[in-house]
């Protein structure tokens, strides 16, 4: 039955992973034409939500399935169409999502795990109306606004206790829009951790049927992944090929629009003696002098406000007019994007290579390389907060068989 | 149940892909739009480029070039639309219109007190860093905080050496080598080299505080009323010389400690000795550095250049030397530089004839080299063919040929002699009169950031006076009362000189009716004061008979004027009546028919013990019959009486002629007749 289940489900997954691939092709060789970072960096975006969405569709079946147990027979056609409806229905959502930005969407699904083990316990709770509940799901529209409903609940509840409350009903897609919004900006943090504690919590109960059906979906999640993987790589290969040949980062024309490979141009300062382009990289007492004699020579008054305003800039008394959107960056000013984007090489060494703590630090990190509100550093500090958490829980985990080597 | 399963799921599916395409359609064709946008903006150069989707095969990838902008870069393209006000005075005083400059002498005064000002809280903030330790900017500024003029390390180190070099503390960074030297440690080459660097800088004297001290000697040098630019040259000149080289200095004794001096131990020396004037010595340390079998670097080399012309006598010497030291360098495969060319270049200007011929192939073979020349190098060269007050023969094709090489170009500062350029040309273009290359040179003044070159307050002021003497000089009036009004008084201020060239420019071209509103931004310059343009207006408006209206006008400017004599400033009497200048003005008056102002006027004679001429008074007794006054005519011969005017007597004959006198006036005037015909 599991089987195949699994396979039905695959196999649609696989499909809409094809016809999303042919549609997301479509785009990004279009990115790749149009050879800028901007769309590269896009397009596994684009392509993750879905993977993951898939995978947290998967744990939703396992804690139907579980319900199943207990409840003996439900009719799994309506569950797993339900599923289906909520994936396809995420992923209309996510092609509205033109407005909704990717954070959203990956908070949403970063979120999503969180949110299942909840919604069982919402449906346990609820048991007695659970008839009512399985018509409703059964009715695919009903369905869809109830999943929409249970969605919103999850934020306000998750900093509170998760068990007490009902079913908040009345939220609004704005309300969660906006909570989500507010949330993105740092509090991401207990929210994690809740989510860590409560699967902890639950695991030791269901593990051989979950651990069974993620390892079977991994499977022939990895393919693709992988695929998508090596792609990315190349196209990064590619970069640092096209990158390197030419030196042009020394060479600073004196006009105000300079090229260069990477925008290190913004922090530096380039003080009066910046006019004497070839004496900077060894300014003697001689030749600041002769900078001085120079600017001592020639006009230095400013004309008009703005030329003011450019003398201030560059004596460092006026907060520099944004020229692009790297305004302030100066401590990340010197990371390059992949550092921020493909955070992967931080998990391999002291965390398991499968199992939910890899499978959910996978998630932490997808969720992170959408993050553009911190920097590599706090990223890096973020991940290693969870090594230290796994590493206290090493025991629990182990006897919950949740902790694979 | 598996399989309705999967075909509920592929109906999803395909639906909702069917979405995204229509979706992704949408997003795509509204980025390609944004990318048009931002084309149309002038900021964006080459974004189009991104949008369009060019490469054939999808594996090759060619990542656009990141675009870096100058963190002034909005600021520059804002600027660039701001276009000078010609009714506005300079931005500096734009914050208080009462401190609006409208003399030269205020201009200075009060952008010296702008300065001195800022230099002034800067002395303040540097003497006294405990009072201002509170950092209120976030993020940090340091400019606003003050520097660390004490030394920090108290031992004694390389460290703290190193210190005492980088706050230019000569002495303190001598006495603390010595410290060192004594106590058996070693300094590196490296810093022993920065310290003779610091003290071949100064001349082993410690430099006067920064700041304060050299904004005073601009100061006095600003300060002299228009001096000839060799003045403040030389006065620069005679500063810099008062610190001379010393024999064995602590430069020579430190540079005789090292065991093995390198090329930068021996470029400090020469430089050093070349700043303070030693230039044999300067040579003769050049012919160590060459026993030693060291090469010399190319700063040396522009230093020694610049002394060849003080060592040797004759023009071809010199000249010989220099040539020397090219070959050398050749020799030494040291690459000239700019500096080199316009160190070449301005020593050419002292070798007399010799310059002339060679100062061409010098210029073709640093362009050989691709050494682009500075607007130092162009000044050099007018220098060297046209020499200040020689006669000009035929050399007018040089500045052009120059005009034709620069005209357009925009260049940046990168000689302290760059300054010079725009002077030197339009000292030219005054001395050979052409108006051609005048405009030229302006117009190069307004390409890009040129405007930076013309120098300081004290030489644009220069710059403005020729070119303006030469519109008067050559443009007919009107163009040349066009640039009156575009550039005075926003960026120059016409001295006394300049306002009577404009007199004459307007007598020339018959356009003295404009002389009362040119009396008006005479008075506004501050020039009122100036006899001599004073009595010259005067002249003016009195020569020649115009029209009732013009006259009228000149009226109330000579009324105008006569107040100036009046009210001396603060008691002291600014202008002093003359003969001239009182007749003048009475002629003035009188073409106005302003009778009793004029009468008022005759009587300063008296109190000024001044002699008024037969013609004055024959034009008043005109004036007078005009209107039959009788009596007046009468005053008038007895004033004539009173300064025993060799022509009293035809004036009293033709009052006695020409007026109907009583008995008593009759009687009067033979006796005035008598008394003048006796004193004869």
């Amino acid at each position: 039955m599991y089987r195949r289940l699994l396979i039905n489900i695959n196999q649609v997954r696989n499909r809409l992973i094809h016809t999303h691939n042919t549609r997301l092709t479509l785009p990004s060789t279009k990115c790749k034409e149009r050879e800028s970072f901007a769309p590269v960096a896009w397009a596994p975006c684009t392509s993750r939500p879905l993977g993951t969405s898939s995978i947290s569709f998967s744990e939703n079946k396992e804690s139907s399935t579980s319900l199943s147990e207990d409840k003996g027979k439900t009719p799994e056609e309506t569950e797993v169409n339900a599923e289906v409806n909520t994936d396809g229905q995420r992923n209309t959502e996510m092609n509205e999502g033109t407005e909704i930005s990717n954070a959203t969407l990956t908070s949403q699904l970063e979120t999503e795990p969180v949110v299942k083990p909840e919604d069982r316990k919402q449906v346990e709770k609820t048991k007695s109306g659970k008839e009512s509940l399985l018509e409703l799901l059964g009715a695919m529209k009903v369905e869809v606004t109830t999943v929409r409903k249970i969605r919103p609940s999850k934020t306000p509840r998750m900093s509170e206790r998760p068990d007490q409350e009902p079913m908040e009903s009345t939220h609004s897609m704005f309300q969660r829009a906006t909570a989500e919004g507010s949330q993105q900006h740092g509090t991401l943090n207990p929210e994690l951790v809740a989510a860590v504690s409560a699967a902890a919590s639950t695991l030791p109960n269901r593990h051989q049927a979950e651990s069974e059906l993620l390892k079977q979906l991994r499977k022939h999640e990895a393919i693709p992944d992988t695929q998508r993987r090596a792609d990315i790589g190349h196209i990064i290969s590619d970069m640092k090929v096209g990158k390197r040949p030419n030196g042009r980062s020394n060479v600073r024309p004196t006009s105000q629009i300079r090229f260069d490979d990477d925008g290190k141009g913004y922090t530096q300062d380039r003080g009066i003696t910046s006019e004497l382009d070839g004496k900077v990289f060894c300014p003697t007492l001689w030749d600041i002098d002769l900078a001085n004699q120079i600017v001592q020579a020639t006009n230095q008054m400013p004309r008009n406000g703005f030329e003011e305003m450019i003398q201030w800039t560059k004596e460092g008394r006026l907060w520099q007019y944004p020229i692009n959107n790297e305004a302030g960056l100066e401590e990340e000013a010197s990371v390059p994007f992949h550092e921020h984007v493909f955070l992967e090489k931080h998990l391999d060494e002291s965390f398991p290579q499968q199992g939910p703590v890899r499978h959910f630090m996978e998630l932490v990190i997808t969720g992170l390389a959408k993050n553009h509100h911190l920097t590599v550093q706090q990223k890096k500090e973020h991940i290693d907060w969870f090594r230290d958490y796994f590493r206290q829980k090493e025991d629990v985990l182990k006897e919950a068989e949740a902790y694979l080597n | 149940m598996a399989s309705s399963c999967s075909q509920a799921l592929r109906h999803h599916v395909c639906k909702s892909s069917r979405l995204l395409r229509v979706h992704l359609q949408k997003s795509w064709t509204n980025r390609s739009f944004e990318g048009a946008v931002c084309v149309s903006s002038s900021f964006a150069l080459n974004s189009a480029a991104d949008q369009q989707p060019a490469v054939s095969s999808p594996e090759e990838i060619v990542i656009p070039k990141k675009k870096t902008w100058s963190k002034e870069a909005v600021l520059q393209a804002l600027a660039s639309t701001v276009k000078r006000d010609p009714t506005a005075s300079d931005y500096r005083f734009q914050d208080d219109p009462y401190l609006t400059p409208k003399t030269s002498s205020e201009f200075k005064l009060f952008s010296l007190s702008q300065e001195s000002g800022r230099n002034a809280a800067k002395y303040f903030i540097n003497t006294y860093p405990k009072y201002f330790q509170k950092d209120y900017a976030q993020p940090h500024i340091p400019c606003l905080m003050p520097d660390t003029l004490e030394a920090q390390i108290e031992e004694v180190s390389e460290a703290a050496l190193i210190e005492r070099i980088g706050m230019r503390k000569v002495k303190a960074a001598v006495d603390l080598y010595d410290q060192l030297l004594q106590a058996g440690t070693s300094v590196s080459l490296d810093v022993t080299n920065q310290l003779l660097d610091l003290i071949c800088f100064y001349g082993d004297h410690d430099p006067a505080q920064e700041n304060v001290p050299e904004q005073r000697n601009e100061e006095t040098e600003d300060v002299q009323d228009e001096p000839q630019a060799k003045k403040g040259r030389a006065a620069k000149a005679s500063d810099l010389l008062k610190a001379t080289w010393k024999e064995k200095n602590n430069a020579e004794r430190i540079f005789a400690l090292l065991s093995e001096p390198n090329t930068h131990s021996y470029s400090a020396l020469i430089r050093g000795m070349v700043k303070y004037g030693a230039y044999s010595k300067a040579f003769s340390t050049y012919t160590d550095l060459l026993n030693s079998r060291l090469k010399a670097d190319v700063h040396t080399f522009n230093a020694l250049i610049t002394a060849a012309p003080e060592v040797k006598e004759k023009y071809n010497e010199k000249w010989e030397l220099i040539v020397d030291l090219l070959k050398q360098m050749a020799e030494q495969k040291v690459k000239p530089n700019l500096l080199t060319l316009n160190a070449v270049l301005k020593a050419l200007r002292r070798c007399g004839t010799v310059g002339k011929s060679q100062a061409f192939p010098v210029i073709s073979e640093m362009k050989a080299l691709s050494i682009d020349l500075s607007l130092a190098s162009y000044s050099h060269l007018l220098a060297i063919f046209y020499k200040p007050g020689a006669p000009i023969q035929g050399q007018t094709d040089i500045l052009q040929e120059v005009m034709n090489e620069v005209s357009g170009k925009s260049f940046t500062p990168q000689d302290p002699d760059d300054a010079q350029f725009f002077i030197t040309a339009m000292r030219i273009c005054l001395d050979t009169k052409d108006m051609e290359q005048a405009y030229r040179v302006h117009e190069l003044l307004g390409v890009g950031e040129n405007w930076r070159l013309l120098g300081n307050d004290f030489q644009q002021n220069i710059y403005y006076a020729r070119f303006f003497s030469l519109l008067c000089m050559m443009e007919n009036i009107d163009v040349m009362l066009k640039w009156y009004r575009d550039l005075v008084p926003s960026v120059y201020y016409p001295s006394s000189n300049v306002m009577r060239d404009l007199l004459q420019a307007l007598d020339t071209d018959n356009r003295l009716d404009l002389i009362p509103q040119i009396w008006k931004d005479i008075k506004q310059l501050g020039h009122a004061n100036r006899q001599n343009l004073v009595e010259e207006l005067l002249t003016l408006m009195a020569r020649e008979k115009h029209n009732q209206e013009v006259q009228e006008s000149f009226a109330e400017c000579a009324l105008d004027i006569k107040k100036i004599y009046d009210t001396g400033d603060r008691g002291k009497v600014l202008l002093n009546w003359t003969a001239g200048s009182l007749s003048d003005l009475i002629s003035v008056l009188l073409a106005a028919h302003r009778r009793q102002d004029a009468w008022d006027m005759l009587k300063l004679f008296k109190t000024h013990n001044r002699v008024p001429s037969e013609e004055l008074l024959n034009k008043f007794l005109m004036c007078v019959k005009e209107d039959g006054d009788v009596n007046q005519a009468v005053e008038l011969v007895q004033i004539s009486a009173g300064f025993c005017l060799p022509g009293t007597p035809k004036l009293i004959q033709r009052v006695q002629q020409e007026f109907e006198l009583t008995e008593q006036q009759r009687k009067m005037l033979s006796d005035l007749e008598i008394q003048s015909f006796n004193s004869e």
